[in-house]
């Protein structure tokens, strides 16, 4: 089935309140043109799951499109720094932060993917991360009665992920660091991929490498290449520093608006 | 002049025994050129663990925007995703942790999550990452740090974000490392005095003998340079 479909078509389909899953990790492989234009729909009170975000998060929040965030950890890492308007948006309590350890995401959607209500977990129960959420509990080992943490279920609406090659199906194919994508699109009910490049029908049958994300999954498909700009997507491009800044730049939701309206004409 | 960069590089390099299982995560230049600098001095079979999952990466090219992308897969021998890195953890096969945090108490408590509240923060900071699930897991979590003051090493953290196996501390005036459930100062780096560590020092400072940090040999940064020519293990200096 061919689910080739413009951005705007695929990011319609997130409903406001949707749970969803981002792909990559930090400024590597995140699904920017995909943000973006959830931004430009005025997507609200979504509610995002992520390992560790940058500048994807970063611009969600200032877009006012976000109502939480489960996430390990959030900064565009040690040469772009904190990711200010995420932290001031949750400091303003526009936004709630769910602090994970990056392993919490992973056991949440494990667990959601495992078909299970929780995930044990080892260590988080001497943190206080574990006393002040409530998406963490005690659980005793049920044949030993060790003491370990649980972790809740993370179930995503959708996951949206960026890759280097799809199908019009939607078999798509992650080059280089998979990161926790492959993860996200298994606990997810369904998911959105965009695409450096959408390879014919056949393509994958033929070839010995096969699809990370096979069809069924998926029900939407878009070719975007840079679709992961201004970050790095392996094997295609690195991050362009001058529209970093000019992100990191902004002082408002309203700036964001004519900055992106201004990328979307280039 | 020793530079702060490269005396906290070497000395986090020298902490890494030969055969180790090593870590470290996202933001953070100065552990992973250490782990390299390691590999290429005295413990070559340390096996060298990331966030995109490349194993081992051979003379990897350095990125400065990040420590945690491609670059470390490209030249890899094998994929070990951080999914499975925290799994190793948790069955006790990982020997070495590098991770950091903004606050830090004498027991080698972290905070990385909130300045104030928790629900209502002041400031709202990057958060554990891995921290959490690591530190009590990992064999030893050796700990760095770029800043050195009173706010950063304190009596009283506002959150823990993680407590456990912390073994080390390295700053850019000092050494510390755990002795019976608390930090201890083990050394001072050169051109730094006991006075000045104290003096921007939370807690009461603690010591058997402070001796000085060796100096990086000139063997270990004609290997950081070739390591790092783009001197990315200054980048939190800047």
């Amino acid at each position: 089935m061919d689910k080739l479909c413009s951005m705007r078509e695929a990011a319609a389909s997130v409903q406001d309140g949707a749970l969803i899953a981002l792909g990559g990790n930090t400024l590597n492989r995140a699904p920017m043109e995909a943000v973006l234009e959830l931004i430009r729909l005025r997507k609200q009170h979504l509610r995002l799951i992520k390992t560790a975000g940058g500048l994807d998060v970063d611009l969600l929040a200032l877009g006012g499109c976000l109502d939480s965030v489960d996430a390990g950890f959030i900064s565009l890492e040690t040469e772009y720094g904190l990711a200010q308007h995420y932290r001031r948006a949750v400091q303003a309590g526009q936004v709630i932060a769910n602090e994970h350890a990056c392993y919490t995401v992973i056991s949440a959607l494990r667990a959601g993917a495992y078909g299970i209500p929780f995930m044990p977990v080892r260590g988080l129960q001497i943190s206080d991360l574990r006393k002040v959420n409530d998406y963490f509990a005690d659980v005793a080992d049920p044949f030993g009665g060790e003491k370990l943490a649980a972790v809740k279920a993370l179930r995503p609406d959708v996951a949206v992920i960026h890759v280097q090659k799809a199908d019009a199906c939607g078999n798509a194919l992650i080059e280089g660091p998979k990161y926790d994508d492959v993860l996200m699109t298994r606990a997810a009910k369904r998911v959105i991929v965009t695409a450096e490049a959408i390879v014919d029908d056949g393509w994958f049958s033929r070839n010995e490498v096969k699809a990370d994300v096979p069809h069924f999954m998926v029900s939407h498909v878009v070719r975007a290449r840079m679709g992961a700009f201004p970050g790095s997507c392996f094997g295609a491009y690195e991050p362009d520093e001058q529209m970093i800044r000019r992100y990191t730049g902004l002082e408002n939701a309203v700036q964001l608006r004519e900055l992106i309206g201004e990328v979307e004409k280039v | 002049m020793i530079r702060p960069c490269d005396i906290m590089t070497v000395s986090l390099a020298r902490l890494i025994r030969d055969g180790e299982t090593v870590f470290h995560g996202v933001s953070s230049h100065i552990p992973m050129i250490a782990v390299l600098l390691a590999k290429k001095q005295h413990a070559p079979n340390a096996v060298h663990l990331n966030i995109p999952g490349g194993v081992d990466p051979r003379e990897p090219e350095l990125k400065a925007y990040t420590s945690a992308g491609g670059e470390l897969w490209e030249t890899a021998c094998a994929a070990l995703p951080l999914q499975e890195v925290f799994d190793l953890s948790m069955r006790g096969g990982l020997d070495v942790a590098f991770l950091s945090g903004v606050q830090f108490d004498q027991y080698g408590r972290v905070n990385a999550s909130v300045i104030g509240d928790y629900r209502r923060p002041k400031v709202r900071l990057p958060g554990g990452a891995g921290s959490a699930v690591l530190i009590p897991t990992a064999k030893r979590a050796i700990l760095w740090r770029t800043k050195h003051d009173k706010r950063t090493f304190t009596e009283k953290l506002d959150f823990v974000t993680a407590q456990g196996h912390v073994s080390d501390i390295v700053t850019p005036l000092c050494c510390f490392t755990m002795h019976e459930g608390e930090l201890i100062l083990k050394s001072i780096h050169p051109g730094h005095t006991l006075d000045e560590v104290a003096a921007n020092t939370g807690f009461p400072i603690r010591y058997f003998s402070a001796e000085t940090t060796p100096e990086p040999t000139a063997e270990e940064m004609r290997a950081l340079r070739e390591i790092d020519p783009g001197d990315l293990r200054n980048l939190e200096f800047k």
